[in-house]
């Protein structure tokens, strides 16, 4: 049964749908949501929400773990589990006063408990709540593998990375359509000797020239994130800004671009550079959300998967103070309910699988690990 | 040499080493993986099963392959099916491929089913292992050939065959035909789950050679009597 119901809020933009799926077994909870605000309890910890799909191919298209993707396009939907971690930053997010700088929150764990997912969820409160999104997908796709790099116009010292910078500016354009003709820009950038932005042209405008100057693009990324983190906590704006980057760890590891035989450090490139500006709070009205990672990280131990070890000593300076949000594999509530899910999308075919035997099978060999259940249950 | 009545079997070895058969001594049992044999009572028994339990006791036991677990999960068909894929020993490679391959079928299959309509839903099989299971079935031959000498000439004789020969060509035949008739780009696993899904509908390749097998046979049907077994 599906509900869609639109949003109490005023704001004609924040209309979403919510599902509600009715699951045979009476043990556990069903999915009934009636609104964004009652959906995230604490009652509803192991339950699914279901986001709109129209609001998937704005808000991520990238930024969605692979075989997650591939799940939405199996299920036809896309539904995430209500977890502790994305439900203490949403109540955080709730309450805070945004007249002070940004609070940093920080998403860490072991491999394959759910973090980026916790990050998305954040994010698509954020988006329901008519805020900008600033996504960063992965930063670690930023200091390595980069086909071009060509030397900065405005530093000469530093790099570009001209394809990276144009896909984020598309991304960007697309999740935040509604931003780019409302936000003007508070100061004059010259690109060329005879190519400018003037001073009160619309965000829209600098985005599109970024798109299509391809050799300007990285500056023109810079541009946008210094106007954004200006202008958001002005009186006169009437936005909140979510800057959200998975992968933070990234900014301040090593990169294996190499130009002619000496590695860059990431702090050479202009797109890290901007975004280490931007990671730092002298800013407010809004919220910076990140998430470390150790499986796309450069020369880190894979053991490794707290803050101080990923992030290193400049960066855990730069990001301190934070708040850390621990994000565990499932419970035991958890795990039960994500196997019903999977039952009732008709994922868990394996007759044994349904069984008492086949359940605490699955529990050891995944160790209610989520990435890992999720890979056990593909063949099931 | 390996004696027919178990009766006068004891522990010995043998004299001359046969290279590829098994170098345990027939005096060993097989082992008993599955843990429900185990939970069954003593009452529940037939004599038969009795007399097993009680040899068990007395005799030594082979050691288990690798291969079999005793998880909830083992299927002996699959099993085989990878033994036969695997190649150069990497038994990892090959198990990697079949659960991608039994992902895959899932995946496509419930795919059909959420877009599917209501009434199409029941027809649209979506366990991968009932599709495996019935796609091996459809492409099992009935009879195979032989080739007799008789009167200085060679012959295809058509034979009846036993189970497992039946069950080792249907898995040959799908393993080749994946191999060497599909796009050299796609990986096994698309190209074993496309296959499958053919087979479980009856159609493809590989059910066109188990057709073209039976045609030759019933072609060659006088030469029937040239068999003495």
């Amino acid at each position: 049964m599906l509900h869609k119901c639109v949003a109490l809020k005023s704001d004609a933009l924040t209309e979403f749908g919510v599902c509600s799926k009715d699951l045979s077994v009476s043990i556990l909870m069903s999915l009934t949501c009636v609104s964004f605000q009652a959906c995230h309890s604490e009652t509803h910890i192991g339950q699914y929400y279901t986001l709109p799909s129209a609001h998937i191919r704005t808000l991520f298209p990238s930024g969605l773990p692979w075989r997650y993707q591939q799940q939405v396009k199996t299920f036809n939907e896309a539904c995430i589990m209500v977890r502790q971690p994305s439900l203490e930053v949403i109540s955080y997010l709730k309450k805070t006063d945004y007249s002070k700088p940004a609070l940093r929150y920080l998403f860490y764990g072991q491999k394959g408990t759910g973090k980026t997912i916790s990050l998305c969820h954040a994010v698509h409160f954020c988006y329901t709540q008519g805020w900008l999104v600033l996504h960063i997908p992965d930063a670690h796709q930023w200091v390595k593998n980069c086909k071009e790099l060509l030397p900065s116009s405005y530093n000469a010292s530093r790099f570009d990375q001209p394809l990276q910078a144009t896909t984020w500016l598309r991304n960007f354009r697309l999740t935040n359509e509604r931003f780019l003709s409302k936000i003007k820009t508070k100061h004059r950038y010259m690109w060329t000797k005879r190519e400018f932005t003037e001073e009160g042209s619309l965000l829209g405008e600098l985005v599109d020239q970024g798109i299509s100057r391809v050799k300007s693009s990285s500056d023109v990324v810079g541009a946008v994130m210094k106007e954004l983190r200006l202008q958001s906590g002005q009186p006169g704006s009437d936005f909140h800004l979510a800057v959200a980057v998975d992968g933070v760890n990234g900014l301040w590891g090593r990169s294996t671009i190499k130009k002619e035989d000496k590695s860059v450090d990431p702090e050479e490139l202009t797109l890290i550079y901007n975004l280490r500006k931007l990671m730092r709070n002298d800013w407010t009205g809004g919220a910076i959300i990140a998430t470390l990672s150790q499986t796309g990280s450069l020369y880190t131990p894979k053991s490794a998967y707290l803050p101080q070890e990923l992030l290193g000593e400049r960066g855990f300076d730069s990001m301190d103070p934070f708040i850390p949000v621990s994000v565990p594999n499932y419970s035991e509530k958890e795990f039960e309910s994500c196997c019903l899910y999977y039952m009732d999308r008709h994922w868990l075919q394996h007759p044994q699988s349904r069984t008492e035997e086949g359940k605490k099978e699955l529990v050891f060999l995944s160790n209610k690990n989520p990435s890992m259940l999720d890979r056990i249950c593909g063949f099931l | 040499m390996a004696a027919s009545i178990s009766g006068l079997l004891k522990p010995w070895t043998p004299r001359v080493f046969l290279v590829r058969w098994s170098r345990y001594n027939p005096y060993y049992l097989e082992p008993e993986v599955s843990k429900e044999a185990y939970s069954r009572p003593a009452t529940e028994l037939s004599a038969e099963e009795k007399e097993q339990r009680e040899l068990k006791t007395l005799r030594p036991i082979k050691a288990a392959t690798s291969g079999v677990s005793s998880s909830v999960f083992d299927d002996p068909v699959i099993s085989k099916f990878i033994n036969m894929m695997m190649e150069h020993g990497n038994k990892v490679l090959a198990r990697e491929i079949m659960t991608q391959t039994l992902e895959n079928i899932k995946k496509k299959q419930v795919e059909k089913y959420h877009k599917a309509s209501e009434g199409e839903r029941e027809a649209i099989e979506c366990n991968p292992y009932t599709i495996f299971h019935q796609a091996l079935e459809n492409c099992k031959p009935v009879v195979g050939l032989a080739s007799i000498q008789k009167g200085g000439k060679y012959y295809q004789v058509p034979i009846p065959l036993t189970d497992n020969r039946r069950r080792f060509l249907a898995m040959k035949w799908m393993i080749t035909e994946c191999r060497d008739n599909k796009h050299r780009r796609t990986h096994m696993y698309e190209k074993l789950s496309q296959e499958l899904l053919a087979a479980f509908g009856k159609e493809g390749n590989v059910m066109k050679k188990k057709y073209e097998l039976h045609k030759m046979a019933e072609a060659n049907r006088a030469y029937a009597h040239y068999r003495w077994w």
